[in-house]
């Protein structure tokens, strides 16, 4: 067995998934984690899946089924064994009236400081006046200095136009 | 006596903390009529605070008493400078806003407080709160603190568009 990453996007459609998940059962696959949205009227779904043979077997198959829905479809080979999801510490809301930039001056800064970034949603609402939000989940690095981070943060936020919120992630184990 | 327009993000007073009211006076009784008559305009709307008609006031009025999550209310409470001064017993539900009409998100909040105020004729009120108007009373305490509802979500499975986009 080897180990893919698909991902496929199409115009939103019911039978997307039960036609890409159908063809991999029928090729021996077996699936790891799936995650699913709908951006903007576009069905866009990532899975990781182990199947024998190869992308390129892998990638026929799914084309001839979800070919026909309208399904652009891509298929990588990727390592078995990936390091574990790093846990989210904190989150991270960033909102405004829509302009270019938010998202790439508040990841940047992330990125900067070592930050991963294990969630990320984006939104841009309708109307005359559309709000972007962004909502991202993080793990900080050991060691790192939350206030400065923050304050970082505080500072892209008001550069590029939007009000932000922080903080830690709470967990209550019940 | 008026209904008022209701402010929407990103109006900047939606983000400011309200001042408090101190002193009751009649342009304050004034405002409370206004809420009330705004509030009562509004499409299914249990609840509106100062800053959202553009009066950075300490100041809410809500009534979820003909809301089906309304039973057991108090009917319509109008408070100055409320103090939440117990809250506890957590539970998420899903919350809109007049003033993030485009979007609804899940909220996490307390099912129980006892807010203390002061009322229109200037006199302290305490009132204990349970379910759906706890909810609405810490809402509009939020927006007395320049809070909205974006800022109560920790990740984007619990942010939703309210209308569907083609």
């Amino acid at each position: 067995m080897a180990h893919f990453a698909v991902t496929a996007i199409g115009a939103d459609r019911p039978g997307i998934v039960a036609a890409l998940t159908g063809a991999l059962h029928d090729a021996g696959g077996n699936l790891e984690d799936v995650s699913s949205t709908i951006l903007r009227g576009h069905f866009a779904t990532m899975l990781v899946v182990d199947a024998p043979g190869d992308a390129d077997g892998i990638r026929t198959a799914l084309e001839n089924a979800a070919g026909p829905l309208g399904v652009q479809v891509h298929v990588a080979d990727v390592e078995a064994g990936a390091p574990e999801r790093p846990r989210a510490t904190h989150a991270l809301t960033a909102y405004g009236s829509d302009r270019p930039g938010i998202v790439s001056g508040l990841t940047g800064l992330l990125a900067e400081r070592g930050v991963n970034i294990t969630d990320l949603s984006c939104r841009r609402t309708g109307g005359g006046e559309p709000i972007y939000v962004m909502v991202a989940e993080l793990a900080l690095p050991d060691g790192l200095d939350v206030g400065a981070l923050e304050a970082g943060i505080r500072e892209v936020a008001a550069g590029v136009g939007v009000d932000v919120s922080f903080g830690p992630v709470e967990v209550e184990t019940l | 006596m008026a209904v008022r327009p209701v402010l929407r993000y990103p109006h900047p007073v939606l983000k400011r903390p309200a001042e408090p009211a101190g002193e009751i006076s009649d342009a304050h009784r004034a405002l409370i009529e206004d809420l009330v008559d705004t509030m009562r305009a509004g499409p299914a709307t249990v609840g509106l605070a100062a800053p959202q008609i553009g009066e950075s006031v300490r100041a809410f009025v809500l009534d979820v008493s003909g809301h089906p999550r309304g039973e057991g209310a108090h009917g319509l409470v109008a408070l100055f400078d409320p103090e939440v001064v117990e809250a506890d017993d957590p539970d998420v539900l899903r919350e809109g806003c007049l003033s993030v009409p485009d979007l609804t998100a899940n909220v996490r909040r307390p099912r129980r407080v006892v807010v203390r105020g002061i009322d229109v004729d200037g006199s302290p009120r305490e009132y204990e709160m349970h379910g759906f108007e706890a909810r609405a009373l810490l809402h509009e305490v939020d927006h007395l603190d320049g809070m909205l509802i974006l800022d109560r979500v920790t990740t984007g499975s619990d942010l939703f568009p309210r209308r569907v986009y083609r």
